[in-house]
């Protein structure tokens, strides 16, 4: 394995900067708005705040491993015979998920810009970069990440300065009216786009950062400017589309760039907007096809994941193609089947490693200390 | 040689890429419709498309005895078939990514239209931008046919009068797509849509119409349609009209004719306007309060007034801020008494301000809507006069 792979931490900041608002930045509105209505901003900022409370999960299990990938923690700590099994569910979850990921960048092309085209020539050509990414390995990935975050800060600025004036505040209110129930249901589809998802990073964090020290705090910033961006963008979509047209969009984020009509003149700028995702969604599929290909070469004791890459890469077009039979399936999917999905691998996995390793590490701890009294 | 034939592999695979996309539409190929009308028929709709002739419309000479636009009218039993089905009378496919106006039949319009609009917030190749009007005492077919002086392309005259007329005159509302169907979805709130009436039907068919210095044929909007969630019910005049703009905080500008103390009139025109609505619920009876901030400029004055007075301005503005409450009133009350239907958000703004209360105020919102009390307060500052003080008018009649 790529032991001497080192990011620096602001590179990583920005790579979770990135996953955060993955996929999340083009859909989440939508189920936010048909579960919170008026409130989605609300749910937004709970969901957020959700996430930092798995991030603290993740940090303090990161803690356990400081040289170890979460798959060889896997294995240290539940042995070879229970630990491959364990493995293999958390290879299966990055597979399936890297594999809707680029469901969802076809889906969206084929739906939104050119109906035309097979989704097949999306997915290809989309996994290519991923591969090619993955292929040049981490500090590559994690450079790309750090060029592209100014690019994607300044279309993010554009978007949001153009789009102010399109916002009608009476459209989030009456604020008051707020149901509990409601918020909480859209905070946790919030988390589990955005913030559950973030298990994958297990496998770099925190041995392949250069710097120990810091590297929660690292954790932390990404997922919180991560969250900011989502948190605006859900803002917007509500108090110019209305939670009505918002929950009832498939691209709410695309439907709001459409909006952008600045005297006239600059308007219809949708595809450039668009520009946005296909880089998060970039890193969002990159890392997702990391956590099941390296974690299919650690399993079968591989050094380097690269000659997976692929054939491991060939399976996940494959799969993408047919992972969703239609649209309706997919929302469908995602409302029930995903969510103790995502829980499982991103909430109930890494709880029942960190507190399993707890356990043994007293152990070990006691036993060291008996012996040293005998 | 093994460097050698990557490279040339990898030139190929490039070059195959240059051919361009694999959805691409040719120019030449398309037929861009800009404007759509709707119609009722026996069984399904009546779709009538206008497509730019591009020919006429981009040549620096263009040949003349030909229209700069040409409608196809297909008849399907949903709008998308009938869309298609023009391909059968037309070389060229539709594209709808520009459309301007779509026009909605007034049989159409009196049954429901909530079905017709499905397609066009579903297809992904039309925008939102788009201006949502109702054909009065004509179908939509009708005023799709109507050659229009100036503008070559009917549709964009359509969009264009109306945007200016609501800038500059008010009696009309830009509805888009996307707020009409937020506004059919609303508890709170029902449509109310532009009204465009065709006059001089058999003559505005032909490139006739347009050689006259003074076409007999034309279109001309005619205030607005009221809806019932997605069914017209009814129409407001133009004076009833401009109030719902004041109400709905959509006038920009427009001109008023205000009585002078001693006979004659005086125009104001209206250069700011700002419409704040609330709601508040007192003993389970909901109530409204409007409140107008408005700044106005004289515009012309037809009496013998001094307008170098600060009291005669102190007058005027009494007598416009009069004047707008009265257009307001007598807006509400007319639609209170005859429609009964809110279209002006009454009920959005009680939710807002009550959301408890609304919660029971919504089961018959139609019932409560038409006895509700409500207060119109506003405020006009003069704030120019023009380039003239005092009017020639004294010396002038001497």
């Amino acid at each position: 394995m790529a032991n001497n792979v080192k990011i620096s931490l602001r590179q990583f900041t920005v790579l979770i900067m990135f996953y955060t608002i993955g996929t999340t930045i083009l859909v989440i509105p939508a189920p936010l708005a048909a579960d919170a209505g008026q409130h989605a901003w609300i749910a937004a900022i709970v969901g957020w705040l959700l996430g930092l409370l798995v991030v603290v999960l993740y940090v303090s299990l990161g803690k356990l491993f400081p040289q170890m990938t979460f798959i060889a923690y896997i294995e240290h700590t539940f042995g070879k015979w229970l630990g491959k099994p364990i493995s293999l569910f958390f290879i299966f979850f990055s597979f399936v998920t890297s594999s809707i990921v680029l469901y969802y960048i076809g889906n969206f092309m084929t739906t939104q810009i050119m109906p035309e085209t097979p989704i097949g020539a999306f997915v290809i050509l989309f996994a290519g970069i991923v591969l090619m990414g993955l292929r040049l390995g981490l500090e590559v990935l994690a450079r790309t990440a750090e060029i592209l975050f100014p690019w994607f800060l300044l279309l993010f600025t554009t978007l949001t300065l153009f789009l102010i004036p399109e916002i009608e505040i009476q459209k989030i209110r009456p604020i008051i009216e707020i149901g509990f129930k409601p918020v909480i249901r859209a905070a946790l589809v919030f988390a589990g786009t955005a913030s559950l998802p973030m298990v994958v990073f297990l496998m770099i964090y925190p041995m392949s950062l250069n710097e120990k020290k810091g590297a929660g705090k690292a954790f932390y910033t990404g997922t919180l400017i991560g969250g900011i961006f989502i948190i605006i963008i859900t803002f917007l979509s509500v108090s110019i589309l209305g939670a009505e047209l918002s929950a009832k969009n498939m691209y709410p984020s695309y439907a709001l760039s459409k909006k952008i009509n600045v005297g006239n003149f600059i308007q219809r700028v949708e595809i450039l907007m668009a520009g946005l995702w296909f880089l998060t969604i970039f890193f969002k599929a990159t890392f997702y096809a990391y956590g099941f290909i390296s974690g299919i070469a650690q399993v079968f004791g591989c050094k380097d994941y690269r000659p997976f890459v692929i054939p491991c890469g060939m399976i996940m077009i494959a799969f993408s193609l047919v992972v969703y039979p239609d649209v309706v399936y997919m929302s469908d999917f995602e409302s029930t089947v995903y969510i103790p999905f995502v829980i499982s691998a991103g909430l109930l996995l890494p709880l029942f490693v960190l507190i399993t390793g707890l356990i043994r590490k007293r152990m070990m701890n006691n036993q060291g200390v008996e012996s040293d009294d005998e | 040689m093994v460097r050698l034939l990557s490279v040339l592999v990898s030139v190929f695979l490039l070059l195959s890429l240059l051919s361009g996309c694999w959805s691409r539409r040719e120019l030449d190929e398309l037929g861009i419709a800009v404007g759509i009308g709707v119609d009722k028929a026996a069984n399904g709709y009546r779709v009538t498309t206008q497509v730019v002739s591009p020919g006429e419309i981009a040549a620096a000479r263009p040949s003349g005895n030909r229209t700069p636009v040409t409608v196809y009218e297909t008849t399907g039993s949903t709008i998308f078939e009938a869309i298609r089905k023009i391909t059968t009378k037309s070389s060229r496919e539709i594209y709808l990514a520009h459309l301007r106006v779509l026009v909605i039949g007034e049989a159409l319009a009196k049954e429901g239209i909530h079905k017709a609009l499905d397609h066009f917030s579903r297809d992904h190749e039309v925008r939102t931008d788009y201006f949502v009007i109702v054909a009065k005492g004509a179908t939509a077919s009708d005023v799709l046919k109507v050659l229009t002086p100036i503008e070559k392309i009917p549709a964009n005259y359509l969009y264009l009068a109306l945007d200016s007329s609501q800038k500059l005159w008010a009696p009309t509302a830009t509805i888009t797509l996307d707020e009409l169907i937020t506004d059919i979805t609303s508890e709170g709130k029902n449509p109310a849509l532009s009204a465009v009436r065709v006059i001089g039907k058999q003559i505005s068919q032909t490139q006739k119409n347009v050689e006259s210095i003074e076409p007999p044929g034309f279109l001309k909007y005619s205030g607005l349609a009221v809806f019932r969630k997605d069914k017209l019910i009814g129409w407001l005049n133009e004076k009833e009209s401009k109030g719902y703009s004041y109400i709905t905080n959509n006038v920009e500008s427009t001109v008023g004719a205000i009585a002078c103390p001693g006979g004659g009139k005086i125009a104001v025109e209206v250069i700011k306007s700002k419409t704040k609505i609330k709601g508040k619920v007192r003993n389970g009876k909901p109530n409204i309060d409007i409140v107008v901030k408005m700044e106005e400029n004289v515009g012309e004055v037809e009496c013998e007034i001094d307008m170098t007075k600060r009291e005669t301005i102190s007058e005027l503005e009494y007598a416009a801020k009069l004047r707008v409450e009265k257009i307001i009133k007598n807006t509400i009350k007319k639609v209170q008494s005859d429609l009964k239907v809110d279209i002006f958000g009454f009920g959005e703004a009680i939710h807002r301000a009550d959301p408890a209360a609304w919660k029971t105020l919504k089961q018959n919102w139609d019932e409560q809507f038409a006895q509700l009390d409500f207060n119109v307060n506003a405020s006009v500052k003069i704030r120019r006069i023009g380039t003239v003080a005092n009017s020639f008018h004294k010396e002038g009649v001497e």
